[in-house]
């Protein structure tokens, strides 16, 4: 058996690896969208300003895109390093998901990347409006492919357990599981909605700075019109999402919702869990408002508490708790937002709406807020299991020595810091060096002669 | 039978691996002994254009071991753990190097010896990898059990030399192929230093191997000794063309003898240990899935590899010949004039508004919002399930004409024209 700190030091390790992945797909899935979105425009309208956008966030998404491939490449081995036991139960089973999404989905976007990166003056335009329109199918089809994978670490399903090793009964009960049904569209939503918010926050920007006025009132009418859209429905789907684990993973939703006893009709705003004793040594809520979300209008039901789970597989209440309010309270903002955004196109004024600019500036990494506190809850809530019910993540864990973990951790975590101090500084050096300016003049002369 | 075709699957996405990314690490350690800021922007270039797809590969390697082979991914990865990470943070390093670099206008010194340094540490820590693989691991029942320096041995690190000394190789055949002038010559002299270099590599590991590897070769198989023997032949042979190709027309040659030999001399290695697959004992059954993720994930990458291999030829096709950097005129495509209708019926009329009717907008719209979103998260779905998708339906669809509405409005009042934006 590996030792206690060895497995903490590998949890830590993988949460940080695993979030710190997830922040570049969280951008880059939406984005290549947006590029395709705005190539294609191009090529139909050949309004230059089309250009000018694809141009623009393709720097970011070029750098995005490749920060992501590197960080993934640590996630795929990550699994057997640090994760050996788990690997050798789950590899018939979760090796093959991740093996089908390598095949179909990472090589769609490394094969297509360089011509979409490079390929300008090389390809017909056409050529450059598909290898984009691929790069996004691409992403789409991986996101696609992970969410199956975690899905059924959620909520195992299609198998069968041969020698401590899992096999596939049937492979479309294992790849699209119950949990699947729901949680892939909320990660496709909060992906797709969290680069909407970081393209508008930045078009925002130019817009309090009065700078590339019609590059930034396209952005962001684009991104208000998709968050106006999506915002609404992701609530939806995140609350059936939440249901749905009420029901496979109890224990999850009681730690997240912050409850020891089931006696509280209230909704939790602050909570001090103090888990040797099982109460809170703190709580602020809002009276009947719990009940109220659990769908009983008369707002009396009791919200089910942690003390219902057995004290050994209970997840820590401080984490699913804060990692699912940061979600929540992100959403709600990012709503209200959308919901003015609405309103400000409904009155004509969302291009002079000064004061709304600068608030949307501030909600550029809104996304990745909610995004991140999402998949704490996901992932601690599921703890101590790593498949559900079926592996403890303690008994999942490499024979590794303290030191070994201790020492990649601690490489991760300085290279990581690095790269995200570079990422922020070159994305506020793009963005302030603002979109090239075409001459439209001379475009239009070497056409017409 | 099946373990064989993941086992065949497995060396398949390695050798190309090795055969792809082999050339890009080669060039970024080649980089840092070059002293031209031009030049080394070049080899830049002509990396970014392809590591992505390249570096894909050993992520198929890995993940298709992880599938087909999961007692051999749980125990090497963890008994070489440490320079595995050291390896894994250096890929990081070298594509934040790298993109910095290519999305920098000159040559930024910095980003290009973290790319040649990274570049270097990754070929040293796979070349470390292989050794340990190569010379055993000790296991107990599918754990490894052999302290965590068991990688630092003489062999391994004799192998990690070997390994750059190959890479640098197919990194000077990749830009004899690719490049013009100063640079092609450049590393057309390089070629056959390195390639030596690599044969007596080879040499020392191959006769190392008895003495490292306590397992048993069986060269008594008459078949065995025979392929084993081409195989080698083979590669000798593709190593003597590509000793006559450098520095000489056609400028492709030498990279497709490497390539040869590279392969060769893959199939040779495998040909001497299966079923083997790390010394001392774990061979290809016991360590394999069962039959049906097999089956599943061959029919899957089967019927997948095709299209991928059709999409990556086409994607090097398309910088197929010698580098060249994208002229100014062909990037700026011509622009068809767009006309501008302005629709006097939407434009704007401004509403004088009295104090009672803002608070009473604000007042309705504050509602509507916090109703949508009691909505939303289906407070009502005890009264009815069909209340929050039929409200939200009707919203989006609410939501997506004010979208088009009022985008059509923005273009008509010329809000998204570049030049008109400008002059305003």
């Amino acid at each position: 058996m590996a030792s206690p700190a060895t497995v903490e030091l590998s949890r830590w390790q993988f949460a940080i690896t695993a979030i710190f992945h997830m922040t570049f797909p969280a951008l880059t899935v939406g984005l290549s969208i947006l590029l395709a979105v705005a190539y294609t425009a191009y090529l139909r309208t050949r309004n230059p300003l089309y250009l000018q956008m694809f141009r623009f966030w393709r720097k970011i998404f070029a750098v995005g895109f490749g920060l992501g491939v590197v960080a993934g490449t640590v996630m795929t081995f990550e699994f057997g390093l640090n994760w050996g036991s788990y690997a050798h139960a789950v590899g018939p089973v979760l090796g093959v998901t991740i093996g089908m999404e390598v095949i179909t989905a990472f090589f769609l976007e490394a094969g297509f990347i360089g011509i979409m990166l490079y390929g300008e003056g090389r390809v017909r335009p056409r050529t450059m409006a598909f290898a984009s329109w691929m790069v996004a199918f691409g992403t789409l089809l991986s996101t696609t492919w992970i969410l199956s994978a975690n899905s059924w670490m959620q909520d195992p399903a299609g198998y069968t357990e041969v020698a401590g090793q899992f096999q596939a009964r049937d492979w479309w009960q294992v790849l699209f599981n119950p949990a699947f049904a729901y949680r892939f569209p909320h990660m496709l939503l909060a992906v797709l909605i969290s680069a909407a918010w970081f393209v508008g926050g930045i078009a925002a920007w130019y817009l309090v700075r009065q700078r590339s006025l019609a590059f930034a009132r396209r952005t962001l009418s684009i991104a208000l019109g998709v968050l106006a859209l999506l915002m609404p429905v992701q609530l939806y789907v995140g609350d059936e999402t939440a249901a749905f684990m009420g029901q496979h993973q109890p224990a999850k939703l009681q730690a997240f919702e912050g409850n020891w006893k089931t006696d509280n009709n209230g909704y939790n705003l602050v909570v001090v869990p103090d888990p040797g004793r099982g109460k809170d040594d703190l709580r602020i809520e809002i009276p009947h408002l719990g009940a109220v979300i659990g769908k009983d209008l008369t707002g009396q039901a009791h919200v089910p508490g942690l003390l219902q789970t057995p004290p050994d597989q209970r997840p820590n209440m401080w984490s699913a708790f804060y990692g699912f309010r940061a979600m929540y309270f992100t959403a709600l903002t990012m709503f209200a937002m959308a919901f003015a955004g609405l309103v400000l196109r409904l009155r004509g004024r969302l291009f002079t709406a000064r004061r709304f600019h600068r608030l949307m500036v501030w909600m550029t990494p809104a996304g990745l807020i909610a995004i991140t506190g999402g998949w704490i809850t996901a992932e601690t809530g599921r703890q101590p299991w790593v498949v559900y019910g079926k592996i403890r993540t303690s008994d999942a864990v490499s024979q590794l020595s303290t030191a070994e973990a201790a020492l990649s951790l601690a490489g991760f975590v300085a290279v990581y810091a690095v790269l995200v101090a570079v990422w922020v500084r070159y994305i506020v050096r793009v963005v302030k060096a603002g979109p090239e300016v075409l001459d439209v003049t001379t475009l239009l002369e070497a056409t017409h002669g | 039978m099946a373990e064989y075709a993941s086992y065949a699957l497995i060396l398949f996405a390695l050798g190309a691996y090795v055969v792809l990314d082999g050339y890009d690490l080669g060039i970024g350690i080649l980089g840092l002994f070059d002293r031209n800021d031009e030049r080394r922007k070049e080899y830049t270039e002509l990396v970014a254009t392809a590591w992505d797809a390249n570096e894909s590969w050993i992520i198929l390697a890995g993940v298709t071991l992880w599938a087909a082979l999961p007692g051999i991914y749980a125990t090497v990865l963890p008994g070489v753990y440490l320079p595995l990470v050291v390896m894994l943070l250096a890929f990081v390093l070298r594509g934040l190097g790298l993109e910095m670099q290519s999305s920098a206008p000159g040559y930024r010194r910095g980003w290009g010896r973290l790319f040649g340094v990274s570049s270097l540490v990754v070929t040293l820590c796979q070349g470390l990898v292989v050794g340990t693989v190569l010379s055993g691991l000790p296991q107990h029942g599918g754990v490894f059990d052999g302290g965590a320096l068991r990688w630092l041995t003489p062999y391994s690190g004799l192998c990690a030399l070997g390994v750059t000394a190959l890479y640098l190789l197919a990194g000077a055949a990749w830009l004899q192929a690719k490049t013009e002038g100063s640079a092609r010559r450049r590393a057309g002299r390089l070629g056959r230093p390195l390639l030596a270099l690599t044969v007596a590599a080879c040499l020392v590991l191959g006769f190392g191997l008895e003495v490292a590897d306590p397992q048993h070769f069986r060269f008594d198989q008459p078949l065995r000794a025979v392929l084993f023997g081409l195989l080698v032949a083979a590669s000798a042979g593709c190593g003597a063309l590509a000793w006559y190709g450098f520095g000489r027309e056609p400028d492709a040659r030498p990279f497709i003898a490497v390539l040869c030999a590279q392969v060769a001399g893959l199939l040779a290695l495998v040909t001497a240990t299966a079923p083997v697959v790390v010394p001392p004992g774990l061979t290809v059954h016991a360590a394999a899935s069962p039959v049906g993720s097999q089956v599943f994930l061959l029919i899957g990458i089967g019927c997948c590899m095709p299209v991928v291999l059709a999409y990556n030829i086409y994607a090097w096709w398309v910088f197929r010949g010698k580098y060249r950097p994208p002229t100014p005129t062909a990037l700026a495509v011509p622009a068809k004039r767009v006309e501008v209708h302005i629709d006097l019926t939407v434009s704007h009329i401004v509403v004088k508004e009295t104090g009672l009717w803002t608070v009473a907008r604000r007042v309705g719209f504050t509602l509507l919002g916090l109703g949508m979103l009691a909505v939303a998260q289906d407070v009502f779905g005890g009264q009815g399930e069909w209340i929050a998708p039929v409200a939200l339906v009707l919203f989006s669809a609410g939501s997506l004409t004010a979208w088009l509405v009022g985008d059509r409005r923005a273009a008509a009042a010329g809000q998204f024209e570049i030049d008109r934006a400008a002059r305003r």
